[in-house]
């Protein structure tokens, strides 16, 4: 009976440290900057430095935004400017900085049997895409990728949705590119998740490097006055270690395989 | 680097499956001995509850968990989300009807078996409850077990509430789930192998003892 009690004390030990004042910090984040190690590598070395503990969530874009909104966050790393202005003007954070930058690509089986790796312009390569001859997976998750995707469509009037050849996965970016070498079909995914991709062998990029696949990603801190828990002043001191050159040096050096994955503002 | 991954994501596992199942019990216990021993009004209606909850989806209880300790939600500001007591939190609610669902079970057959013995004696509700529960040590031991293994082998509440943080909440399911989504299927196979032991160990023991008895 007694080892029982010890047990319940250091539960209730367990349970009362983690109400009192935070030594961690909570990151909404997007599936591109956790499954390529980045956060981690990141919040280890600032770990070192300061002793505050980075604890990152991986989702969707939009499922990023909807949890931080909701308030279980610190600061918010994602990848959708549109949406980010309107977190910050909805008065949910307190300013937004841009924090780096890499962009999508477009990828599709090897055979490419749409025959659009030579087209050198993204209306034709969609236009051919959407025909309905070939297969296009979509995220479907509201993640920075698919609202990419959406804005790519509705920009050149295309109509993708409920049609046959426009496939919905509704999961993360690697289990999207998964199924895409399963199904032989295309798809649009970040440089980086792409370069830590490992199933290759029946997937390239057919298409980059275009104005339209720039890829952005925006950091903030939680708006303490809507949500009081946000630890402000560790929070600030993040954005302000990764904006600094030492925290740039960290992310321009984080590489995969000898490639850069993220760029930073010069 | 795989195999501190392993071993941490073992630790992690341990710890909040461990927890859970101690408060599971300690809750499980009384509640069991109480519904199977005393009559009061609505009892048949709260045993066939506690039996319809022992059904509860891993990922609805999740999901419940999670809407209360959210920021947004009554118990936000514990600040509980995404932390390991928020696993065990979602766990709990996951095998305290399994475990009082058993303990009930078994309490009100051995109950019937010495109800005149007992009350002949006088004996009071708390001396039947320990009587009773002296008496099949080991089955509760077992029920015990049967718990940790649901608890530990369960991915959906654990994933939402804990968030999968690295060194954190990445317990060994939400681990499979994520190496297994990235490629890294080397150290996803440890883990899946190193749960399928822990599994078969712990329902190798359980079948022992009851056929043993």
């Amino acid at each position: 009976m007694r080892h029982i009690f010890n047990y319940l004390f250091l539960f209730i030990i367990i349970f009362s440290s983690s109400i009192s004042a935070r030594d961690y910090l909570i990151i909404q984040s997007t599936t591109s900057t956790v499954s390529t190690g980045l956060l981690e590598y990141l919040g280890d070395e600032f770990f070192k430095e300061t002793g505050i503990e980075i604890r990152t969530v991986g989702v969707g874009t939009g499922q990023a935004i909807k949890n931080a909104t909701r308030g279980d966050a610190d600061i918010l790393l994602v990848h959708s400017k549109k949406d980010e202005i309107k977190f910050i003007e909805e008065g949910l954070g307190i300013k937004r900085y841009d924090l780096m930058y890499n962009d999508f690509v477009i990828v599709g089986p090897r055979a490419d049997p749409a025959k659009i790796k030579n087209l050198k312009d993204l209306k034709s390569i969609l236009k051919i895409l959407s025909s309905g001859n070939f297969k296009f997976i979509s995220r479907d998750d509201n993640s920075g990728t698919h609202k990419k995707e959406v804005s790519l469509w509705s920009k050149f009037n295309f109509n993708f949705e409920e049609k046959g050849w426009y496939i919905k996965t509704g999961s993360g970016m690697i289990s999207t590119l998964n199924i895409a070498s399963e199904m032989n079909a295309y798809t649009i995914t970040d440089r980086a998740t792409w370069i830590t991709f490992k199933n290759k062998n029946f997937l390239e990029v057919l298409f980059e490097k275009d104005e339209n696949l720039f890829n952005p990603y925006g950091i903030m801190v939680l708006n303490p006055e809507n949500y009081p828990h946000v630890e402000l002043e560790k929070s600030n001191q993040f954005i302000n270690w990764l904006l600094s050159n030492q925290g740039k040096n960290l992310i321009k050096n984080f590489k995969v395989s000898n490639n850069q994955l993220f760029f930073i503002y010069e | 680097m795989a195999y501190e991954k392993i071993l941490e994501a073992l630790i992690i596992s341990l710890n909040v499956s461990i927890f859970s199942t101690l408060i599971s019990l300690l809750v499980s216990l009384p509640l069991g001995a109480i519904i199977a021993i005393k009559t009061f009004y609505g009892r048949s209606i709260l045993i066939a509850c506690i039996h319809a909850l022992t059904s509860i989806p891993p990922v609805c209880a999740g999901l419940i968990v999670y809407l209360i300790i959210s920021r947004s939600g009554p118990l936000g500001w514990t600040g509980l989300l995404y932390t390991p007591t928020a696993m065990i939190i979602a766990q709990s609610l996951i095998i305290i009807p399994i475990m009082s669902s058993l303990i009930l079970k078994n309490i009100e057959q051995d109950f019937k078996n010495y109800k005149e013995e007992l009350i002949t004696y006088g004996a009071s509700f708390y001396v039947i409850t320990k009587l009773l529960l002296l008496n099949r040590y080991g089955l509760y031991k077992t029920i015990a077990l049967i718990g940790f293994g649901r608890a530990i082998s369960e991915y959906g509440a654990a994933a939402i509430v804990g968030g999968s943080i690295d060194h954190v909440t990445r317990n060994i399911t939400s681990s499979i789930a994520l190496e297994t989504s990235k490629g890294n299927l080397d150290v996803a196979i440890g883990l899946g192998g190193m749960l399928i032991l822990i599994s078969f160990t712990l329902s190798f023991i359980v079948n022992r003892k009851e056929s043993f008895k």
